[in-house]
């Protein structure tokens, strides 16, 4: 257990009597520049005693609730760090990146890199901001942290500086697939090839590529595919969808959507008066107690695979309690999703490696974030880490939950879990 | 002279603040100020391409998406499985993009307006499903990351157009848009410049001075979109990573033809203008509100882009530049001394009547059950002057529009002789206008937001190519119709015997060999009447044979060799003017059966 | 057979839900002669309004209809007074980028206000299943829509027939030059035609809340299908825009079982642009209205 031991230099505490906020700077972007250009160079940027650190999220535009909320669970880890002692003796500051699409990305990457002079950029939730970041950061040298984007080649580019703490699409598909010959099929009593297993998502990015690997696994493990249908995340009707899963006669419905076009999937199966035995969710928008309000008692039994939740044994996942309350000491509300504590998990981690490397070297660091040897359930998230040589991480997986009572439990894996599943689904 | 350098330094410095300036003055933020430089120059560009379609020509596509995303994609696919360039992909997919164009534009340039506008962003919506849905082909929403490695090969520099050293996109991106404000600099000086003009304006006119209205509007959608698709290829490689939604994006469609409208539509700098405000203020606006509360900028963009179009509706261009031009004066003038003095008529002796060179047998148009036009047939002799008469109604415009192309007849036949002799039937407008027939309309038909000077050119573009020469045929020729003190003046503030006149000027700068004149005396004052009359004489005498309509009865009188009277779609008499003036059925139609017997 | 007929139940009450969106667009759209890109926008308001009306305070949102019907009449009007009227003479495409304006600002306003939670209303009968004569199985909440923009259109029909005011809004419709001349105040119509136009989406809100969260880009998801509904009935045509409703509704249906759902809009797009093509004017407009 390294990861909380890891504020080994805890002499520097005591010099520290403001480190429990984390500093944060506001970007004043044509503010700041325009102060740069009249003010000498380097006056606003009084470094002093402090290691500076990007934290790259969409913070405004359609996936702005998500951007947010990951960069809360770097901001707790931040300001965790920060009253251990910091980074290299230093105190971390998060500098903020606003990256509502790939050119902003760029742009802000470049401007934490060259005007805010960060050691390294955290981010990004989104997968599209991740490839046109990491491009930037890769070129200049700079190490990039990823804690949320899924997209399995943003690891597969050869890039020496990149890392990443959480579970691709293709992760999510192995869960979800083994979610059903482990779990689901058990507790049915039933072969899982007897199954009758369709896939359904949108067709935006996260749902093309997770059940692109979906499609793959089923067929790897021999199971049975009727259906696999896209429809357009805009859509505002989704009825011929449901005439055409019920054709197919599906028994499970592996399901990658965003809010709306869950809700319009529940009121469509609820018109139609078809369920199929039972829904499995590949995180988004089954991950949010606002979709299970709008669906209302007909999400109950629900599963849904993501990054760790709330409702997860503690055992496995040590911290997780800690967290809940630093999250609603500092926000006052209770976390949003499960993104806080995915980030929250990754800054630890990456700032421990930094520590690590002993400087912020480039190379320095890979050696030690690559070095890094966490087993399973031992940390806030249950994950472990163990990166590969193209820096991802590869003791970690998303678990398997269940819509009980409104809220998320942890029915899989065992070891993990705080609920039995159950097989009904609907109220 | 002057213009053009303050254009070429206004650019350099462009170029120059963020090569140069920023990063001797700090270097440290150098690099994220030339990406905002990029972004400029990238939006920029799109929007002169954008401009040249939407504000040359008037069709305000919101689907010029459609190019970027080819042009992203020609790029990326061709590296990632053939390993090829990016340059190779971006001369490819412009040609895909032009060819993609016309196959587009051929259905949507039916349409007009509104209707324009939403079939572009059906296509743009089909083509981005489509692109999401064939995933084998494109990636699909996955997108496509342009590799930087492949293998251990690191494909940076010039030829992968991905560099370490950030100015060289800065070079890239400025490159495009001085290619893109070249074309349109080009575009709008040249004569395809002035059709797209005329068809905006005015697009029956248009048609009138010769003008292919399709072929011009096509050609504008497929330079636009060559240019375009250019933008987009390099924005994809820069990006790193292309998807449908972002390659394909109608929001983004939208902003480029809004910093167009916002800079000054039609103009050749206003696209930068509108791009260079903009982009700023929307970077700003991010940076100040965004901290704010989420979507607090985006809700006072809206505001400023409704702001803007109520304050600046001619965008910056269109409001500040004339009012910089009335602050300061006028800045240019046509110097009159270079203008040959005006043509009279006497000064030409009267050529002879020569052969046959128009010839309509049987003409007969019919709308649903009512027949206009009924078994008209009639003949026109080199340098001879055809009058029509007839009542109101009687059919006389329709078999104008029959003799110039506008309608097509529902039966009879229509033959115009060619300067070498030959026999020709042209189909359409310009096909008439290319053998020579040239037409004045009954309701003026100025291009009114042109000046008269450029309405007079547009019709000499039908005999050149070149702008200077079309320039000077239209002075000479504005000069001859009395307009000569009105060139620099815009077509709408004319008086209505000065639209007449520019009409006839319009037609005239054509080089036709037969003109059309429709009731181009109507509404005259009786000075203006004998200054038209002297006019047609002094046309007629440099040897164009001419058909008028006119209801000045004095007139027609005076400048008819022969006339022909129309009455309810029928040719009821032909003969000299003293023929006509005693045929009773003449009279009869005109005043009537009693008169006729009184008369008798 | 079932299941054909299913579909076709399942696209005719879409298109009703089409039909009660569209009806103020193509008002707008074929008098006034603006394309309202902020129609969606005033869509999303509507939900938002029932939202708060039907959670704050209690209102049921089949009640609120009325209300909201008024209250954006005059939203409407005031639009189209403030901003629409000093640009009635421009250039079209100004007038375009006038409504994107309007359209940002609410949609971003919106999401400021509310965030980009979905905000439902609970109405748990209007979801619950219907049996149609043993045939298909529908929502309630869909019949009453179907039932609402079928009485909303016959009655804005009759009223454009029947009334002075609305033969009025006609005669400005088929020349606006002309209208004046017969003593028509054509600025006072616009307004009218723009509040009536509102006022139809405010009903289309409260009817359609109980079926779709509220959310602030939830108007982009019906704009374009409204456009195309619109132009293909005819601009400016009731009964157009209702059998365009139609025909949209019936194709989502079919094509997404039929071809592939994420083709459907595809196949409307294609349609739409074929109809486009053959006659321009769309299934009921008036050749040479375009």
């Amino acid at each position: 257990m390294t990861l909380i031991s890891g504020a080994s230099d805890s002499d520097l505490r005591a010099i520290q009597p403001s480190g429990h906020r984390t500093l944060i700077r506001r970007r004043p972007l044509l503010a700041g520049l325009a102060a740069t250009a009249v003010a000498a160079p380097g006056v606003l940027r009084a470094q002093g005693n402090e290691l500076r650190f990007g934290a790259l999220y969409p913070f405004s535009g359609p996936i702005a609730l998500l951007g947010d909320e990951s960069f809360r669970g770097l901001e707790i880890a931040t300001d965790e760090r920060n009253a251990a002692g910091g980074v290299l003796g230093r105190q971390v500051r998060l500098m903020k990146g606003d990256a509502v699409d790939q050119n902003q990305a760029i742009g802000e990457v470049r401007r934490l890199m060259s005007v805010e002079r960060v050691a390294a950029v955290f981010g990004t939730y989104a997968s599209p901001l991740a490839f046109a970041a990491t491009q930037v950061t890769e070129l200049q040298g700079i190490p990039y942290f990823e804690m949320g984007a899924i997209s399995d080649p943003i690891t597969e580019r050869g890039f020496r500086y990149t890392f990443r703490t959480c579970p691709r699409s293709s992760d999510f598909a192995v869960a979800i697939i083994g979610a059903v010959t482990d779990a689901l099929a058990p507790a049915l009593n039933l072969d899982p090839k007897t199954l009758r297993i369709a896939i359904l998502h949108e067709d935006a990015l996260y749902g093309q590529t997770v059940s692109g690997f979906q499609e793959s696994q089923i067929r790897q493990r021999g199971l049975q595919q009727v259906e696999k249908l896209a429809y357009s995340a805009r859509s505002v009707d989704l009825s011929s969808v449901i005439q055409r899963l019920r054709s197919a006669n599906a028994d499970v419905v592996l399901h990658t959507g965003y809010q709306n076009d869950i809700v319009l999937f529940f009121r469509g199966m609820q018109e139609a008066n078809w369920k199929p035995r039972m829904v499995i969710g590949a995180g988004a928008g089954y991950s949010l107690t606002d979709t299970a309000r709008a669906v209302g008692p007909a999400f109950e039994g629900v599963m849904n695979v993501d990054f760790t939740q709330f409702e997860v044994n503690e055992a496995y996942a040590p911290g997780v309690k800690q967290f809940v309350e630093l999250y609603q000491r500092k926000y006052g509300s209770d976390p949003r999703s499960g993104h806080s504590l995915a980030n929250y998990f990754g800054g630890r981690v990456y700032f421990d490696a930094v520590q690590r490397a002993g400087s912020t070297d480039k190379d320095r660091i890979r050696t030690a974030v690559l070095a890094t040897d966490i087993a399973e359930g031992t940390t806030p998230t249950g994950w472990g880490v163990r990166f590969d040589e193209r820096g991802q991480n590869t003791r970690v997986r998303p678990f398997l939950l269940q819509w009980q009572g409104g809220k998320q439990m942890t029915v899989f894996p065992q070891q993990a879990a705080v609920g039995t599943l159950r097989t009904q689904l609907g109220a | 002279m002057m213009r053009a350098a303050a254009a070429i330094a206004g650019l350099f410095a462009l170029f120059a603040v963020p090569f140069w300036v920023i990063p001797a003055y700090d270097a440290e933020a150098a690099g994220f100020w030339q990406h905002i430089f990029v972004t400029i120059f990238v939006f920029a560009a799109m929007a002169c391409a954008w401009n040249i379609l939407g504000g040359f020509a008037g069709q305000l596509s919101l689907g010029q998406t459609i190019f970027y995303g080819i042009g992203g994609y020609a790029a990326a696919l061709m590296n990632q499985h053939f390993g090829l360039i990016p340059w190779i992909g971006m001369f490819a997919g412009a040609a895909v993009s032009v060819v993609v164009a016309v196959l587009i534009a051929w259905p949507c340039l039916r349409l007009r307006g509104p209707f324009f506008t939403l079939s572009t962003i059906a296509f743009l919506e089909v083509i981005r499903l489509l692109a999401i849905h064939f995933k084998d082909w494109t990636g699909g929403s996955a997108g496509l990351p342009v590799p930087m490695f492949v293998g251990t090969e690191l494909r940076i520099g010039w030829s992968w157009m991905l560099f370490r050293e950030k100015e060289n996109y800065l070079v890239i991106a400025f490159g495009l848009l001085v290619l893109a404000l070249i074309a349109s600099w080009l575009v709008r000086r040249s004569r395809l410049g002035f059709s797209l003009v005329a068809v905006r304006e005015r697009e029956d006119a248009a048609r009138a001075v010769g003008i292919n209205t399709t072929a011009v509007k096509l050609s504008a959608f497929a330079i636009s979109a060559g240019l375009t698709s250019l933008v987009g290829s390099f924005h994809g490689i820069y990006l790193n990573f292309i998807d449908p939604e972002t390659m394909f994006s109608l929001p983004t469609a939208i902003q480029v033809a809004m910093f167009a409208l916002i800079g000054g539509l039609g103009t050749v700098s206003g696209p930068i203008w509108g791009t260079l405000l903009v982009v700023p203020i929307a970077e700003a606006a991010r940076g100040w509100l965004g901290a704010g509360a989420n979507g607090l900028h985006g809700l006072v963009y809206g505001v400023v882009l409704v702001a803007v179009v109520l304050t600046m509706p001619h965008g910056l261009v269109g409001s500040i530049g004339p009012w910089l031009r009335r602050r300061f004066g006028a800045a240019r003038a046509v110097d009159p001394t270079r203008i040959a003095a005006p043509v009279t008529g006497d000064a030409i002796a009267r050529p002879p009547i020569g052969p046959v060179i128009l010839e309509a047998q049987g003409l007969t148009r019919r709308f649903g059950g009512l027949i206009a036009t009924n078994d008209v047939s009639l003949t026109l002799r080199e340098g001879e002057v055809l009058g029509v008469i007839g009542p109101n109604g009687a059919g006389k415009t329709t078999l104008f529009n029959l003799l110039s192309g506008f309608l097509p007849p529902s039966a009879g036949t229509l033959r115009v002789m060619m300067p070498d002799g030959s026999w020709v039937t042209p189909s359409a407008p310009h096909a008439f206008a290319a053998a020579g027939v040239a037409r004045t309309f009954q309701i003026v038909q100025p291009f009114a937001g042109l000046s008269v000077l450029e309405n007079v050119m547009l019709g000499a573009f039908h005999q050149t190519r070149s702008a200077t020469e079309a320039r000077r045929i239209a002075e000479e020729v504005a000069t001859r119709c009395g307009l000569g003190a009105l060139l620099l003046a815009e077509a709408r503030s004319l008086t209505v015997g000065g639209a007449k006149r520019l009409e006839v000027a319009r037609a005239l700068a054509m080089g036709p060999r037969i003109l059309l004149l429709d009731e181009v005396m109507a509404g005259l004052n009786p000075a203006d009447v004998t200054a038209a009359v002297e006019l047609v004489k002094a046309v007629r005498d440099s040897g164009v044979a001419v058909i008028a309509i006119e209801h000045v009865m004095a007139a027609i009188m005076a400048i008819s060799d022969r006339i022909i009277v129309i009455n309810s779609g029928r040719m009821i008499a032909e003969g000299t003017p003293d023929e006509i003036a005693r045929n009773p059925a003449v009279i009869e139609a005109y005043l009537g059966e009693d008169y006729v017997h009184v008369a008798a | 057979m079932d299941i054909l007929i299913q579909l076709i139940a399942n696209g005719v009450l879409l298109g009703g839900v089409f039909a009660l969106i569209s009806i103020g667009l193509t008002l707008i759209f074929g008098i006034v002669r603006v394309v309202n890109f902020a129609h969606g926008e005033l869509l999303m308001v509507g939900l938002y309004a029932t939202w708060l009306l039907s959670a704050k305070l209690g209102i049921h949102p089949y009640l609120a209809a009325v209300p909201l019907a008024i209250a954006f009449f005059f939203l409407g009007a005031l639009m189209q007074r403030a901003i629409i009227q000093p640009l009635m003479n421009a250039d079209p495409h100004i007038q375009i980028f006038a409504t994107v304006g309007i359209g940002t600002a609410l949609a971003n306003g919106a999401l400021m206000i509310f965030s980009a939670d979905l905000r439902s209303v609970d109405v748990p009968w209007a979801r619950q299943a219907t049996d149609l004569f043993g045939l298909a199985s529908v929502s309630r909440g869909n019949l009453v829509a179907f039932a609402v923009s079928g009485i909303a259109t016959t009655g804005l029909i009759l009223f454009l027939r029947r009334t002075h005011l609305g033969r009025a809004i006609r005669a400005v419709a088929q020349n606006r030059y002309a209208a004046p001349l017969m003593g028509i105040d054509v600025n006072r119509i616009y307004a009218i035609t723009f509040g009536i136009g509102a006022g139809c989406v405010g009903l289309a809100a409260a009817v359609l809340a109980p079926l779709y969260p509220a959310f602030p880009t939830v108007g982009s998801f019906f704009v374009l299908t409204a456009f195309v509904v619109v132009v293909l009935g005819g601009m400016g045509s009731l009964e157009g825009a209702v059998i365009g409703a139609l025909i949209i509704g019936l194709v989502e249906s079919l094509a997404g079982y039929y071809v592939a759902p994420d083709l459907k809009e595809v196949v409307y797009f294609l349609i739409f642009l074929g109809i486009l093509i053959v006659r321009p004017a769309g299934l009921f407009g008036v050749r040479g209205a375009e």
